[in-house]
């Protein structure tokens, strides 16, 4: 649209001096629309601009979603692996534990010929006394009887063949022979031996075993 | 005018384009309100279950089970992950030979069994194998789908594992095959009576995937597992096993039924080691009989015998009676009511000591000593010792023990129950009554759970909370220990071989008839033991070993007391305790 309204012409004015000067006046007096100027702000800018942002935002979600599902990946890859690798460290615990067995390692040491350590000696450090009976430790079978395969009720035969099989500790074997020999030796002295032989045991609590048969419970 | 004419059809045409599209527009909201109705009003939660269940996972996330540790904190019982391989048959059907030959070799199965599980007809669901270790199954599965075989998976099947094998087996028991639901079956032991405490609770998960991976932001609640607590016992699993070694050759040696053997820690009443024997393995308790899995030190009653005669005198000392030099004419035969009680070695009169009678194990002079006893004092020193009573440490099966009613108590009886007849104790509650000797008169509750924990009753048991309380005087139990260090003299007492060099030893004797199972009678044969605690004078450790039913013809100081001395004089060494240095007790036995 072109503009409508211009102001008056220069031709009109009078061309005589005071009639002109007032024609002047009146003339700049008069109120003239002046054309509206009108700038048009440019588009372009503004459109690429709200497209960059549109465009980066779906993009940007896009990106950020794909990221997101790529870490869920990586996510799920990596408990694998977590698993799979714990599952493989209880697997060596479990292996660890077997061989912490003390069966296990009495039988290792055993082999390389470790025995049993009789009663140790103390060794006070203040006064530097030694308390104890120290015993060196013998070379031998270490003595560490097998775990029973499986279990049956021993019957009087068996019993009866049983003593040759019995396995014993060599450093302990002190107290016993001694009490053996003493069994042996008391002649003076039966009593001594108390309970531990059987013919003394079946005379032992003599009431009671007059209660045989009583049916008490 | 002319304005007017041109705008009237326009505003027509719009009202009509109003209504028409509100007609268009009442019609399908209309439709949506069917609809609406459909969904909501008809039958929405099959609509909101469908609607959860696309692509909506929910897992169970499994609850470790607690270990059981011993004192030390080495596994008595260790929860592994565990998974169980299963087969849909119509998938594995035609490949089953190939298949079964790869799964019985990598993981051990029978091939038949298993080729049989991988054909059958009419299933989509078979059990190929069942807790293995989750590394060893997944490795399995894998090879065979990178042979092209499909139809095998993996499901989380916990598995139980008993490192130490027979170690403290009696006490700790052990785990069946879990139920179908993938919940514990504990069957014996400290793993059925603490089941709650050690189980935990089973959490969930429930999320969204897609193709397997978890969506991100989907909609994801997690309810955690709480994972079951270790259980920590007393028990010393290194002197366990030795213990129960040493116990395993007595109980062999002596041609013996079976054998009990306990080592408690004096003042705390920690049970160091409590074996039995026979065990059993509890890593595979399927080959050994049920009757193994109990732990009899706990669950057997029997009478105690001349282990008895301790108590007898630390009650009468305590009650003023009598003291360990009172002197006693003892005959060859004492004939009372109605039956005559003698001595298990023949003798004419005799002159000993109260110390004497202990170290020489006479029944005779224990009678006439017990005669001392005020009305109903003897029961309520048993009792006070704890006999009659369960030791309520924890294992389910535990005996009370019989100790006769007041009623029962007739002086008969009483005459018995002196000697250590007449009575029934479990080896746990004797070594508990012979420990109060052993820690200054003071009865200490014996423990297995080191700290605190809650049985599945809702008690709670362990040496937090064990309770004291005194029995005797210290002066009574001194005096009471003065005597029992006589009974390992080679020249006063009857146990030699329970001697442990280099230390002070008080320890008694028992030879007792036993009570037959099928005459409910003494049937000829004994139960023979040895209790006593090291070092006399400022003791540390009680050990009382047991064993019933010995073949060769030994008695309580030839069979229990050498493995008393080995388990003894091991203990002694294994906890750095030095000899106290001291003189041994004279005390005179004879006069």
């Amino acid at each position: 649209m072109s503009s409508v309204l211009r102001s008056p012409s220069p031709r009109s004015a009078p061309s005589r001096g005071a009639r002109s000067r007032a024609a002047d006046a009146v003339a700049r007096a008069r109120l003239a629309v002046v054309p509206r100027v009108r700038r048009r702000a440019p588009r372009v800018p503004f459109v690429s601009l709200v497209s960059i942002l549109l465009l980066a935002g779906v993009v940007g979600l896009l990106l950020f979603n794909t990221s997101l599902q790529q870490a869920s990946f990586t996510a799920t890859q990596l408990e694998d692996q977590a698993d799979r690798l714990s599952a493989r460290q209880q697997a060596l615990a479990m292996e660890l534990d077997a061989l912490r067995d003390p069966q296990q390692l009495a039988r290792s040491a055993c082999s390389i010929g470790m025995v049993v350590g009789p009663t140790a000696a103390f060794l006070d450090l203040d006064t530097g006394a030694v308390s104890g009976e120290p015993q060196a430790a013998v070379a031998g079978p270490c003595g560490i009887a097998p775990r029973r395969p499986t279990y049956e009720p021993p019957t009087a035969a068996a019993a009866a063949t049983r003593p040759e099989q019995v396995p014993v500790d060599t450093p302990q074997l002190t107290t016993d022979t001694r009490a053996q020999e003493q069994n042996g030796n008391g002649s003076g002295n039966a009593n001594r031996t108390g309970d531990s032989t059987r013919g003394n045991a079946q005379q032992s609590d003599g009431a009671a075993t007059a209660n045989r048969g009583g049916g008490r419970r | 005018m002319g304005r007017v004419s041109r705008r009237r059809p326009t505003r027509g045409a719009a009202q009509f384009r109003l209504r028409v599209g509100f007609i268009v527009i009442a019609m399908v909201l209309s439709v949506f309100a069917a609809r609406l109705v459909q969904l909501q009003g008809i039958d929405p939660r099959q609509y909101a279950q469908m609607a959860a269940k696309e692509g909506a996972v929910s897992v169970v996330l499994p609850a470790e089970r607690g270990d059981i540790l011993d004192r030390n904190g080495e596994a008595l019982a260790d929860s592994i992950d565990g998974l169980m391989v299963v087969a849909d048959p119509s998938l594995t059907r035609e490949d089953a030979p190939e298949l079964a030959t790869l799964l019985s070799k990598r993981l051990d199965l029978d091939y038949f069994t298993t080729l049989e599980r991988l054909r059958k007809t009419d299933s989509r669901f078979q059990y190929v194998a069942r807790q293995i270790p989750a590394a060893e199954a997944t490795a399995a599965v894998e090879a065979a789908q990178e042979k092209g075989f499909t139809g095998l998976y993996t499901r989380d099947d916990p598995v139980r594992v008993y490192p130490d094998r027979d170690v403290a087996a009696n006490l700790v028991g052990f785990l069946g095959t879990p139920d179908d639901d993938g919940s514990a079956r504990p069957l014996a032991g400290l793993e059925d009576s603490f089941d709650t405490y050690l189980a935990g609770h089973d959490g969930e998960a429930r999320y969204q995937t897609a193709s397997g991976n978890r969506i991100p932001l989907g909609d994801a609640t997690v309810d955690a597992a709480r994972d079951g607590q270790d259980l920590v016992t007393t028990i010393d699993s290194d002197l366990q096993w030795r213990v129960q070694r040493w116990l395993q050759q007595t109980v062999q040696g002596a041609g013996g039924d079976s054998g009990y053997a306990v080592v408690m820690d004096t003042r705390t009443g920690e049970v160091l080691a409590l074996a039995d024997d026979p065990t059993y393995d509890a890593s595979e308790p399927e080959a050994y009989p049920e009757t193994l899995y109990t732990s009899r030190a706990l669950s057997d009653v029997y009478e105690p015998g001349s282990v008895g005669k301790v108590l007898t005198a630390a009650g009468l000392i305590d009650a003023g009676k009598v003291t360990a030099r009172t002197r006693f004419e003892v005959p060859g035969r004492l004939y009372r009511q109605d039956r005559p009680i003698s001595d298990y070695f023949e003798h004419g009169t005799i002159r000993l000591t109260l110390a004497g009678i202990i170290a020489k194990s006479s029944n005779i002079g224990t009678v006439m000593a017990n005669d001392l006893y005020g009305n109903g004092q003897q029961r309520r020193y048993l009792r006070s010792f704890g006999i009659g009573q369960k030791t309520g440490v924890g294992v389910a099966g535990e005996s009370r023990g019989i100790l006769p009613s007041k009623d029962a108590w007739t002086s008969q009886s009483a005459d018995r129950i002196a000697f250590g007849q007449s009575y029934s104790v479990n080896a746990l509650q004797m070594a508990a009554a012979v420990n109060t000797i052993a820690n200054g008169g003071v009865r200490i509750d014996p423990s297995v759970v080191k700290g605190s924990a809650t049985l599945d009753d809702g008690t709670v048991v362990g040496s937090d909370v064990a309770t004291s309380h005194r029995v005797v005087s210290e002066d009574a139990a001194r005096q009471t220990a003065r005597m029992m260090e006589r009974v390992v003299d080679p020249e006063a007492g009857v146990a030699p071989a329970a001697q442990v060099p280099g230390y002070r030893v008080a320890g008694k004797t028992g030879t007792a008839q036993r009570v037959g199972a099928e005459c409910g009678c003494y049937d000829g044969t004994y139960t023979v033991s040895f209790a006593g605690f090291a070092p006399a004078d400022d003791p540390r450790f009680t050990v009382y070993v047991v064993v019933q039913n010995p073949r060769n013809g030994g008695g309580g100081g030839s069979v229990a007391g050498p493995a008393f001395s080995k388990i003894m004089s091991y203990t002694l060494g294994r906890y750095g305790v030095a000899p106290t240095g001291t003189e041994p007790s004279r005390l005179a036995v004879e006069w």
